[in-house]
This record gives structure tokens, C-alpha cells and sequence, in this order.
């Protein structure tokens, strides 16, 4: 079967669509036919699989090949088979996004703070250049500033907030990926969190049960006749 | 800044001191091993869960007062307060003649993300009061609280103020929305369940922040320092000990460091009256034993504004507040303070003996 023929003059988006397709049908026979021969078990580890490579040549004409399907249309909710993960994975990205603004940032309202460190330190030397005798008592004076330029920025109210957001960010993240590692526990027939946390529950339960209830009375024990 | 040539040469020659320091520094280091800590003779004498509660041997004479148990806080280890030989204040405690339990909250892991603060409070140490009250056929004793361990102590009395004869609170937050707290200024815009969701608080997490509250003194200024001891093995293992201690932080069980931020830091419940523990209110009026506040003027971690308002809440007539010019971890093994401070504990509390 060839697609060049017939399709040629089409859509380029059709004739490729159904190149891809008669391919894959070759691609599917071929991979079938490898693995029901023993003496090529050895199947080359490629990414993906052989029989979707057509799918990959499809996609990366069409010049998406290297998109994240979820970036293309932002907002849309994930579709099939897999879409738990792709939420998932898609939130993780989210917030490492997110993450990487927060840091940038605080990485930014940190330089301000060495800036304003600075500025203090120029003042102090200029208004008492011989106080600071040694390089012991220069560094300790820089010290001093930057302790202080940076407590004024800490104890502000912008500081605290995004502080907050980088924390908050980092739990979710934490969250999303916990999901992930339970999912991956699952399928390998792993102890899970979930399930160590439901054990658990039930310990706790039995534990206040058996505080609860009343004390035996304590019937003297006989001692063994010798 | 000026560069004179004189001063060249000083920068030069101070720099190549600090590098033969160094080097006397490292080697010393090399051959330090593992330090010691908490190495008062104790024993467990309960334990439950990850808490053990300690009974130390007596150091003197009995003074003759009421056992005294200490509660420590669960965000660090308590062996802060027996760090070496020559700075315990558990050591001096002993030397007056103190009979001293120390409740060590432990490390908690995933088992205990879901205990509760109440659990804590009016679970593991209401037992380990009653085990102390039983072994001495005794209706009260003496609790002092340490910090957060402070903070747990009021609620307890409160809840429990026929069982304390007399409360001491150290470098406790009563008041935790006061303008200098910096920590409570950062916890109020977190998510602290969101923080919990997926289970304990790392330890490391916990460090992060101190370091946070003064970040040029406490990863830079202090390792620089260190450079400038010559050496001194002595002073090295001091050095170590604390450094062992500072980043020996716990993992904190979820549900109640959650409750414990959301309720004291973001709520400010305790010194509102509107704080509720296993189903009882705890109302600090409801505290009227003798009760000393110890602060310290300079402490980074509980400002004293955290901890000076705790008189005017309280229901007990005896109170007394005792600033230390000192750092919230200078008070119990700074250079004068590691013996004033216990002592003026004993003497406090032989007065109401």
C-alpha cells in the first residue's frame, strides 16, 4: 500500500494524516510479525514504540512535535485514557511555573535588601572612616547592615505574602506529586499512603477504644501450687 | 571606603592570619569525632508512643521541694538543657537538689501525622503528670514549660490547675501577634493545611525558617567566626554541640503543628480566651498557681512582647516576670546566665515552698 499516489495533490494536513495511518498499519505488521520471531526479541529501545513512530512523524510535520498537547490548548480538560495523569502532570508544570515567578521575585526583593545594605554600610564608613579599624570590624559592621536592612524587608507585609505564596506553591506541588507516587505505588503492588494512613487511622481508633473502656477488675491470681 | 596602603596591608596580614586559623580550625576539627550531648545520668521511667518521660539521678541533698517536670517544646530536641557537663541547666537544677523529669516529645514520624495538639497537651503529658503524681503519693507538682513547651504547659494548668503546684514558663509566646514576631508575621498568610496535606512538617523545613529570621549572622557571620577560634578544641566542641543541636530539629506530627499554627499563630486563641483543648476551654484565668515568667531581652525567636503579657491574664495572685539580657538559646548556656537563671529558678521556687 502506498499513500503517495492518491493523496499527493490533497490537504497537506489530509495527505499526512493518511500516510500516517497506512503506516502505522505497516508499522503494526512489521512490530507484530518481531515480536512473534523469537531471534529478534531484542526490540531497540526507541521512544515511542515503533508502531506509533508514524504518529511522531505525523505530529512533528505539522511542526507540534515538541508541544506539550496540554500547552496547546490551555485550559482544556485532558481526554482518554490517561487523563488523571495528564492533570496532574499539567498542575505539577503549573506550579512550577508559578514557582519559578515567586522565586524570581524574591530573588529580586533580595538583591533590594543588599542594595539597601549596602547604601547603609557606604554611609556608616563615611561618617566615622576611621572607626572600623580591621578587616574583622569591617565585616562584622557589613554584617550589622545587612541584618538589618533585611529585617526591615522581612518584617514587611509584602515580604510575609510572598514568603507565603512560595510555601503554599511548594505544598500543592508536594501534593500533586504525593498523588503521582501513590498512583506508582498502586500499580506496583506497593504499600501505599493512603493505605499505611488508613492502618494507621485504625491503630489510633483501637488505641482510644481501648483507653476507654473500663479497667478489668483485678481478680487475684491464684499462685501455682508447687 | 578607602584602600590606603596602610590599610592594605592590614586587610592582607588579617587575611593571612584568618587562613593560618583556618587551617588550625580544620585540623582540630579533623580529629574532633562525634560529640556528646545530655550526658546527665537519666532514666526512662514511662514512655508511650515516641515520648519518653526521664527521671534524672540526683546530684545533691534533696532540697525538699516538689518534683519538678520539665515540658520542653516539640520543634527541637530537649537536650538543649543538658548540652555538656559544664552548661546544664538541668545540672544546676540537680546540684540545688531538684528531683527533675525531662518529657522528650521524641521523632515523630508518618504514625503520628494524625495526633492531635490536644492529644499531646491532654494525652502524652497529662500521663506523664500522673505518672510523677502517683510515683510520689504526691496531688501536685512543679511543671516547667520551655517555649512552645511553655505554651503547652499553660494549657495544661489551665485545664489541669490542681495538678500544678507552681509554673515557671521560659521563653514563652502567650501573645503571638505582637509587631516584633516575625515568625507569626510570616505564618499568617500560609496554608497550613495545605502545608499538612501531605503528612508531617520536615525538620529541615522547620531550620530553613530559623535561619531565615537572621540569615547573614546564622549561614555566614557564625562560620566565619568559627575560623577565628585558633584552634581551641574546647571552644570547638562547644561549638559542635550547638551546631548538632540546632539542626537536630524534629519532624512535626501534621494535624497538630497544623493546629498549633492555625490556633496560636493565626488565631491568637490562647490569649483570647477562645482556645478549646479535648472538648474543655482553656481559660487562662483558670491558672492560679504561683507562676514565674522567665523572658529573654533579646530573644529573636519569642520577642519578649510575646511573653510579658501573660500577668495580666493569668487568675494567679503570685506572678512573677524575670527578664534575662540574654538570646532565646543564650539563656540556658550563656556565659553568667547558665547558673543565674537556675538558680534564681530555685530560689523562686523555695520561697513558695
Amino acid at each position: 500500500m502506498s499513500a503517495q499516489g492518491p493523496f499527493s495533490g490533497a490537504h497537506a494536513f489530509s495527505a499526512g494524516f493518511l500516510k500516517a495511518w497506512v503506516d502505522q498499519a505497516g508499522a503494526i505488521q512489521d512490530f507484530l510479525a518481531r515480536l512473534a520471531d523469537q531471534s529478534s526479541a531484542g526490540l531497540p529501545p526507541s521512544m515511542p514504540p515503533p508502531h506509533l513512530a508514524p504518529w511522531k512523524d505525523f505530529v512533528d510535520r505539522l511542526g507540534m512535535g515538541s508541544v506539550n498537547p496540554a500547552e496547546m490548548f490551555p485550559g482544556v480538560p485532558a481526554l482518554g485514557l490517561g487523563r488523571e495523569y495528564q492533570e496532574t502532570a499539567q498542575r505539577l508544570l503549573d506550579l512550577s511555573r508559578q514557582f519559578q515567578q515567586r522565586y524570581a521575585e524574591f530573588a529580586q526583593q533580595n538583591a533590594a535588601v543588599m542594595q539597601d545594605a549596602f547604601h547603609v554600610m557606604k554611609k556608616r564608613v563615611d561618617a566615622a572612616p576611621q572607626a572600623l579599624k580591621s578587616p574583622a570590624e569591617l565585616y562584622d559592621a557589613w554584617i550589622d547592615c545587612a541584618e538589618g536592612a533585611y529585617a526591615q524587608a522581612a518584617h514587611s507585609d509584602g515580604f510575609a505574602r510572598l514568603l507565603a505564596e512560595l510555601c503554599n506553591i511548594s505544598s500543592a506541588f508536594k501534593v500533586e506529586r504525593g498523588k503521582l507516587t501513590e498512583q506508582l505505588a498502586r500499580h506496583l503492588d506497593l504499600p501505599s499512603r493512603a493505605e499505611v494512613d488508613s492502618l494507621h487511622r485504625q491503630v489510633r481508633a483501637l488505641t482510644a477504644a481501648l483507653r476507654a473502656a473500663p479497667s478489668p477488675r483485678g481478680k487475684p491470681t491464684k499462685r501455682a501450687k508447687k | 571606603m578607602s584602600t590606603a596602603p596602610d590599610s592594605l596591608a592590614e586587610l592582607l596580614q588579617s587575611a593571612a592570619a584568618m587562613q593560618a586559623s583556618g587551617r588550625s580550625v580544620l585540623k582540630t576539627m579533623l580529629g574532633l569525632g562525634e560529640v556528646e550531648v545530655g550526658t546527665s545520668e537519666k532514666r526512662c521511667v514511662y514512655s508511650e508512643d515516641k515520648i519518653r518521660l526521664y527521671r534524672y539521678a540526683p546530684l545533691a541533698r534533696s532540697a525538699g521541694l516538689k518534683p519538678l517536670l520539665i515540658c520542653y517544646a516539640m520543634v527541637n530536641r530537649p537536650y538543649l538543657l543538658d548540652l555538656q557537663p559544664d552548661r546544664s541547666f538541668i545540672r544546676e537544677l540537680l546540684h540545688a537538689g531538684l528531683d527533675v523529669y525531662l518529657l522528650d516529645w521524641g521523632y515523630p514520624d508518618g504514625a503520628d501525622r494524625f495526633s492531635s495538639f490536644d492529644e499531646y497537651v491532654d494525652g502524652y503529658l497529662r500521663r506523664c503528670v500522673e505518672f510523677v503524681l502517683k510515683e510520689h503519693a504526691i496531688d501536685s507538682l512543679t511543671l516547667l514549660g520551655v517555649c512552645q513547651g511553655g505554651t503547652m504547659s499553660l494549657c495544661y494548668t489551665a485545664l489541669h490547675p490542681t495538678q500544678v503546684a507552681q509554673l515557671i514558663t521560659m521563653v514563652t509566646p502567650v501573645d503571638f501577634k505582637t509587631p516584633e514576631n516575625l515568625l507569626s508575621k510570616w505564618a499568617q498568610h500560609i496554608d497550613i493545611g495545605l502545608l499538612t496535606q501531605s503528612g508531617n512538617v520536615s525538620g529541615d523545613f522547620l531550620n530553613l525558617v530559623y535561619l531565615s529570621l537572621m540569615p547573614f549572622r546564622l549561614t555566614q557571620q557564625k562560620y566565619v567566626n568559627l575560623l577565628q577560634m585558633q584552634g581551641d578544641r574546647v571552644q570547638l566542641e562547644n561549638f559542635m554541640r550547638m551546631e548538632k543541636w540546632i539542626f537536630d530539629s524534629p519532624d512535626q506530627p501534621a494535624t497538630a503543628f497544623r493546629e498549633f499554627i492555625q490556633w496560636f499563630f493565626q488565631e491568637n486563641r490562647l490569649i483570647r480566651g477562645e482556645l478549646t483543648l479535648a472538648g474543655k476551654p482553656v481559660r487562662l484565668k483558670d491558672i492560679t498557681a504561683p507562676l514565674l515568667n522567665i523572658f529573654a531581652s533579646k530573644d529573636h525567636l519569642v520577642p519578649p512582647s510575646a511573653s510579658i503579657p501573660l500577668g495580666a491574664h493569668i487568675g494567679s495572685k503570685d506572678y512573677e516576670a524575670l527578664e534575662i539580657d540574654a538570646g532565646h538559646i543564650g539563656l540556658y548556656v550563656g556565659g553568667k546566665t547558665r547558673k543565674t537563671v537556675p538558680a534564681a529558678v530555685t530560689a523562686w521556687l523555695q520561697k513558695r515552698n
